[in-house]
């Protein structure tokens, strides 16, 4: 009877095997990702077939991170979320219960394989002279960022203005609120997403400095040409650590939790760490940190740990609804 | 948008008359403010440009914003198929629907002094039905027709097979061809007389599908059990109805082929049954013609088998279905088993060049006179037979003075389908009846002769 069912067990199992089909992911990530999970996925993939054989196909689905974070808290079955800031990852966790909340210590550097900053992006001659985050309040300056509300690089930009604005004014939070009113009252347009924002700069022409990612302000460059644009780095802002995740639930239900966890642990790897700073994205890996150094100019970096206390405080403080951005805005 | 060449033109003609403007009365002003001027011109220009832009990105944004919430916006509809919403992924729907009868009934002849001519709301029921999660699917109607207010269907079905869907809840049992018809289909007002020996709707479970792409279909359940021609919200007694059926339409792929609309199936449902109540048959007219006798109740075993068809071809139709049943009767402390038997041949024919088929046609032409467009006109015909055992006499089920044994019928009609929704029918029908009436009479009773006019409206 033993014999029997160990054969029929071993049957299953090896039509198990060569049934073993393409595997897809869904990799939902936030807005100026898009080239870098592009070039990233081709290698997984590649890598994935050398070490199993099995093809593997990650679909992409990018938008503002808060947009997309509601998306999957909403049904939809992301098997990796990428996206701007940890706390909307902590959102799906809390709210739709698809990972644990201790996920941001299951990879190495609280689970951001890269960070970036944010930088600005302005025309070619800087014809407003803007070189620091100061030059952004002064009238008549148009800036372009996208909406806090909905964008995770917008969360950034704004609290790296706020903190500029603290360091500059000896942790006054009066003043640093009268620097960023001022600031906002110089945005003209509010986009849901860090690529809206760039297509309103770059293609639509409206305002004078694009607060932007680090690698969106290099894409910007190279797709839309030097002869238009120049990237200025401020004196200092914010170090943005962007965290990756596998969603548990629904890997598990697509089983495909071993082929997320290898993509995760994929962007650690050498490889993933180079492709990363390809893009623009700042590598942790400090092999790759030094081969890609002279993409990178040193800027004083402030954590949104030793300025605001973490993201769950700077988020109730300044973006859940009537919160600081919701004040500021509504007075503009 | 204001282009560079606009704006260099612009930027001329203003220096040009300022220039022109301050030449002639004094010729002291320098070049400096004259290119001040300018300047402040340009940068004027430069801020109602980003204005402009401002403005359409704003709006752009705004479009984007609209196209993507209607991506997930729920629709609602109205149309020939009722009410609908629908999310914008059509798993979740939500269908509103009616059916309405009114029926006029005049009788005449020799046996219309004791009948009542009426005017009656036949059918009045509102429809709830829709899908939720893309497989599963609801349905819900009650009646209000006749003065009462009754539960026809409410059923769940959970269709994530096609080849085997499950149905639970309160619907039509898979036997009668004619009662499985959507009453607002049938060919004449009233179904013909085999459907009054199979159940109506019963509460069950059913499993159905489609088999041999779609040629064959099959139903089998098991149901609590009603009396012929009935339905009930709970069961008689621990006893349980089996029902099944299946119906075959070999040719039906291939239009081309003229047995393309031939249909042929069997239908059944067998079951004990525990001192079930009888219901009354009625005629065309909806008179009661066979009443049993008081006391007698079902008991014993109960089988009902019919075989059925339809064929249709063009504008003709066929349908015929031949109801054998065996029913356990009993009164006091005796009980036999009781034949009952009905069948029915219907024809018909539209005239206006639409397909018949087992639903509605929809005429090609909607009623329109001032566009001399008058809908779908078809004819009709049918003659039945419907018989029961001498026992129900010998045995004292049924009293010969006042239930007839047996009636035969025989129907003519006229439909007028004015458009999808709305139709006239005006049908003739004449029952002739064996029993009922005492010997000094003849022993039968009078034959009934009526004609019924239905003016109907659904949308399901």
């Amino acid at each position: 009877m033993k014999r029997i069912l160990s054969v029929m067990l071993s049957s299953l199992l090896a039509s198990a095997l060569f049934a073993a089909g393409p595997v897809k992911l869904l990799n939902v990530s936030y807005d100026p990702t898009r080239e870098l999970y592009q070039d990233f996925n081709a290698a997984f993939a590649r890598y994935w077939k050398g070490k199993t054989g099995v093809d593997v196909t990650v679909n992409q689905s990018h938008g503002g991170s808060g947009k997309q974070a509601r998306s999957v808290i909403d049904g939809l079955q992301a098997d990796i979320v990428t996206l701007a800031l940890s706390y909307d990852i902590d959102a799906i966790s809390e709210k739709a219960k698809l990972l644990p909340a201790n996920w941001q210590t299951r990879l190495p550097n609280n689970s951001t394989p890269y960070t970036s900053t944010i930088i600005f992006l302005v025309r070619k001659g800087n014809p407003k002279q803007i070189k620091d985050w100061n030059d952004l309040v002064r009238p008549g300056v148009g800036v372009i960022t996208p909406n806090p509300k909905t964008s995770g690089g917008a969360r950034w930009s704004y609290l790296a203005a706020w903190g500029y604005a603290l360091r500059h004014n000896n942790n006054d939070e009066a003043k640093s609120k009268d620097f960023v009113t001022r600031l906002f009252k110089n945005v003209p347009v509010l986009d849901s997403g860090a690529r809206g924002s760039t297509t309103t700069f770059a293609q639509r022409g409206i305002g004078d400095v694009l607060l932007s990612w680090e690698n969106e302000a290099h894409l910007g460059l190279k797709e839309f040409g030097a002869d238009k644009f120049e990237i200025v780095y401020p004196t200092e802002s914010i170090l943005a650590e962007p965290p990756v995740a596998v969603v548990d639930k629904y890997a598990a239900k697509h089983g495909t939790t071993e082929v997320a966890k290898a993509y995760l642990d994929y962007l650690y790897t050498d490889e993933g760490q180079e492709i990363a700073a390809r893009n623009y994205y700042r590598p942790r890996n400090e092999k790759a940190a030094a081969k890609y150094a002279s993409s990178f100019p040193k800027l004083t970096l402030f954590t949104i740990d030793q300025v605001f206390g973490g993201w769950q405080k700077a988020q109730k403080k300044h973006f859940d609804d009537g919160g600081v951005f919701d004040q500021i805005y509504q007075a503009k | 948008m204001l282009h560079k060449k606009t704006t260099s033109f612009i930027l001329l003609g203003l220096a040009f008359a300022s220039g022109l403007a301050q030449a002639q009365p004094v010729q002291a002003t320098s070049a400096t403010s004259t290119q001040q001027e300018i300047n402040q011109l340009r940068q004027r220009l430069d801020e109602l440009e980003q204005q402009q832009k401002v403005t359409a990105r704003t709006k752009e944004l705004a479009d984007e914003a609209a196209a993507e919430k209607a991506k997930t916006a729920a629709s609602v509809t109205a149309d020939t198929g009722g009410f609908t919403i629908k999310s914008n992924d059509g798993d979740f729907t939500l269908k509103i629907g009616a059916d309405l009868q009114v029926d006029n009934r005049s009788f005449f002849g020799a046996g219309s002094g004791s009948l009542t001519d009426t005017t009656v709301l036949r059918r009045i029921r509102p429809t709830f039905s829709g899908t939720v999660y893309h497989n599963v699917d609801y349905f819900f109607r009650p009646d209000f027709g006749l003065g009462t207010t009754l539960i026809y269907d409410a059923y769940v079905e959970l269709k994530y097979f096609s080849r085997a869907k499950l149905r639970v809840g309160k619907f039509k049992p898979p036997v009668g061809l004619e009662r499985l018809q959507v009453d607002d289909d049938t060919t004449f007002v009233e179904r013909g007389l085999p459907t009054l020996l199979v159940p109506q709707r019963d509460i069950g479970f059913q499993l159905a599908g489609d088999l041999v792409k779609g040629r064959a279909t099959y139903a089998v359940g098991i149901f609590n059990g009603v009396p012929d021609g009935s339905l009930a919200d709970t069961a008689a007694s621990n006893h349980r109805d089996y029902a099944g059926r299946i119906f075959l339409t070999p040719f039906q792929p291939d239009t081309k082929n003229p047995l393309h609309g031939l249909g042929v199936g069997i239908g059944a449902s067998g079951g004990n049954v525990d001192g079930q109540a009888l219901p009354n048959f009625k005629t065309f007219g909806q008179n009661s013609f066979l009443t049993f006798a008081s006391g007698v109740t079902e008991a014993g075993h109960r089988t009902r088998l019919q075989p059925q068809l339809y064929y249709y071809l063009g504008g003709f139709g066929l349908l015929s279905d031949y109801s054998v049943n065996e029913e356990g009767l009993q009164k006091g402390t005796f009980r036999t088993d009781v034949s009952f038997r009905a069948y029915n041949v219907e024809l018909s024919y539209i005239l206006t060049g639409e397909k018949k088929s087992f639903g509605s046609p929809t005429p090609k032409r909607s009623f329109d006179p001032k566009h001399n467009a008058w809908g779908a006109w078809e004819v009709s015909l049918r003659t039945g037979r419907f018989w029961a055992d001498h026992a129900l006499y010998n045995d004292g089920f049924a009293s010969p003075t006042t239930a007839a044994r047996e009636a035969h019928e025989w129907v003519g009609g006229v439909n007028w389908f004015l458009n999808r929704l709305v139709r006239i029918t005006a049908d003739y029908g004449k029952t002739n009846f064996g029993g009922g009436a005492a010997l000094a009479v003849g022993g039968n009773r009078t034959e009934e002769k009526v004609v019924t006019v239905r003016f109907q409206i659904n949308f399901i």
